[in-house]
């Protein structure tokens, strides 16, 4: 699969249709994602953004179509083995083990390291980057403020050096303030060449630090433009009134 | 000094409450497993080394490494495999319900294929007392404290000071976001296990040369171990080792001060008070459920 290597594109998903039980959510989604670069999933309650990162990473088996990470077919494959490929994933809310210290959750991002890598010196330069995880490193995860917890959730993410990082509402609970950090942190990140692909209820200004935007609707995807386009598009304050997008039957 | 001796045999029993409480509740920790058939599971490993010694022709120490390997294959993998996994599935009730079943099924096991009445069972240490300012304490009670405080120590240095430990605690804290991150949840489950059937193993070696091997010892050990959990507080070890001294210590001090009628009352009371005022336990903390 030589192509989409070419083309630039480091995931892809092809038809998927995945969901919960008997009912499906993702209803033969497709789309492509930019290497290196930001891209924002947008779309209403239900339309199947965070179910998009489920099917990705595992966690849901699609009931059809195809996953492709660098060309190759990674639908269904266990967590371990999508981290060492070089996927993270960092879900909604609060992903912390309250009850160890920062430094044992930053070490279990690494868990699934292979044996070649100094998890250590990971640690360490994780420590380098964000000095208030080495500030607060002995402290247990519980006493960190809700930005210190996400940043502690995508510097373990990091441990890795993944080439895809998964986000899913990372402004959600965070203070404007902190939410820039938290978009100036993943900026960051893309200009090292890591892929970011986010999902944000807070559309405008995720629309806003990105390079390309995709809108999902009832599980399938409706567009897939540049950043910039996406925003200038008139039907998207459409979409979010309440109006949909498909094209009207009959 | 009668205090003393007293405080001393109601440690003993205690550590072996505390052995069984922590067993326990990183069951319930790592999988939802609320076992009410973790007193049979302490009776059980005794029969173990005497059917070894009876029906084996084996010497005692060799029973031991027997009823060990037994208890971590019956009581750890296969009451994994065989009753949790597939009850689970359908819910924690049911799973409770089946945990009391199994209960019924090693009690009534034991007394129709093996013994109606108490057996005795070889001592690990002997059955000496020392006198201590003019305290008499045995060495059984010595040695029990001793084992089981180190076990359970042990067992808290393996949690905390190891990177299986590690991964094993955020299990329980986060079984979701461990998956997430690579942590073998299931092998981590299955440790938890395998720790657990080791626990009451080494519990039922202790005390059963002095409560004698019965079919029926584990109805009082199960509810004791069960009490010394929710008193302790249920989401901590320390606090299931707290609980289970306490509870040893106060078993004994009401059965030589107040009545010893009222020996298996006490316990209750306690857990009546700490549900009343204090439920999260002892040193437990509150815990948020969503539903």
């Amino acid at each position: 699969m030589a192509t989409e290597l070419a083309t630039g594109h480091i995931l892809e998903l092809q038809g998927v249709v995945a969901g919960y039980g008997k009912m499906m959510v993702l209803k033969g989604a497709s789309f492509k994602v930019a290497r290196g670069a930001i891209t924002t999933i947008i779309g209403p309650n239900g339309a199947g953004k965070s179910t998009v990162f489920k099917a990705v990473f595992g966690l849901l088996k699609p009931q059809s179509g195809r996953i492709l990470f660098d060309g190759c077919d990674i639908t269904g494959w266990q967590q371990r083995r999508l981290l060492e490929a070089g996927i993270c994933y960092v879900p909604q809310g609060r992903n912390i083990f309250p009850e160890l210290s920062v430094r044992h959750n930053l070490e279990l991002g690494g868990v699934a390291a292979g044996r070649g890598i100094d998890l250590q010196a990971r640690i360490e330069g994780v420590m380098q980057r964000f000095p208030m995880l080495r500030h607060k490193a002995d402290a247990q995860a519980s006493t960190l403020s809700g930005g210190q917890q996400k940043l502690l959730e995508i510097a373990r993410g990091l441990l890795l050096d993944p080439r895809l990082v998964l986000i899913d509402e990372p402004s959600i609970g965070l203070s404007p303030l902190l939410v820039q950090e938290t978009f100036g942190i993943l900026a960051g990140l893309r200009d090292k060449g890591v892929t970011i692909l986010m999902v944000e209820q807070n559309a405008r200004s995720a629309l806003q630090m990105s390079d390309r935007g995709i809108v999902l609707e009832t599980g399938e995807t409706r567009i897939e433009d540049t950043a910039a386009n996406v925003l200038a598009d008139p039907r998207i304050g459409q979409l979010f009134l309440g109006g949909g997008l498909a094209p009207k039957a009959g | 000094m009668a205090l003393l001796q007293i405080l001393i045999s109601g440690l003993a029993t205690g550590a072996i409450y505390a052995l069984v409480a922590v067993g326990f509740m990183l069951l319930w920790q790592t999988s939802q497993t609320i076992n009410f058939a973790q007193g049979e599971f302490v009776m059980l490993p005794a029969f173990f080394v005497l059917g070894a010694m009876k029906f084996g022709g084996m010497p005692f120490w060799l029973a031991i490494v027997v009823g060990l390997l037994l208890s971590l294959i019956v009581l750890g993998v296969l009451f994994k495999v065989l009753l949790v996994d597939p009850m689970l599935r359908h819910g924690v009730l049911p799973l409770v319900i089946s945990t009391i079943a199994l209960a019924l099924f090693f009690k009534e096991g034991v007394k129709t294929w093996y013994a109606a009445e108490a057996q005795p069972f070889p001592a690990l240490w002997s059955n000496d007392n020392l006198e201590i300012g003019g305290a008499v304490i045995s060495v059984q009670n010595l040695v029990i404290i001793v084992v089981a405080v180190t076990a359970v120590l042990a067992l808290q240095w393996f949690l905390a000071r190891t990177r299986t430990g590690r991964c094993m605690q955020a299990t329980a804290q986060n079984p979701a976001l461990a998956r997430i991150l690579g942590v073998r949840v299931e092998r981590m489950i299955l440790y938890t296990f395998l720790i657990n059937a080791a626990l009451v193993a080494l519990a039922s070696f202790l005390i059963s040369p002095i409560y004698l091997a019965k079919f029926s010892n584990g109805e009082t050990l199960g509810m004791a171990a069960f009490i010394a959990a929710i008193v302790g507080g249920f989401n901590q070890v320390r606090g299931a080792i707290a609980g289970g001294l306490l509870l040893g210590v106060v078993d004994n001090l009401a059965a030589s001060y107040i009545s010893t009628q009222y020996r298996g009352a006490i316990p209750l009371f306690l857990l009546i008070a700490v549900i009343l005022f204090r439920p999260q336990g002892l040193l437990g903390r509150a815990e948020e459920r969503s539903v």
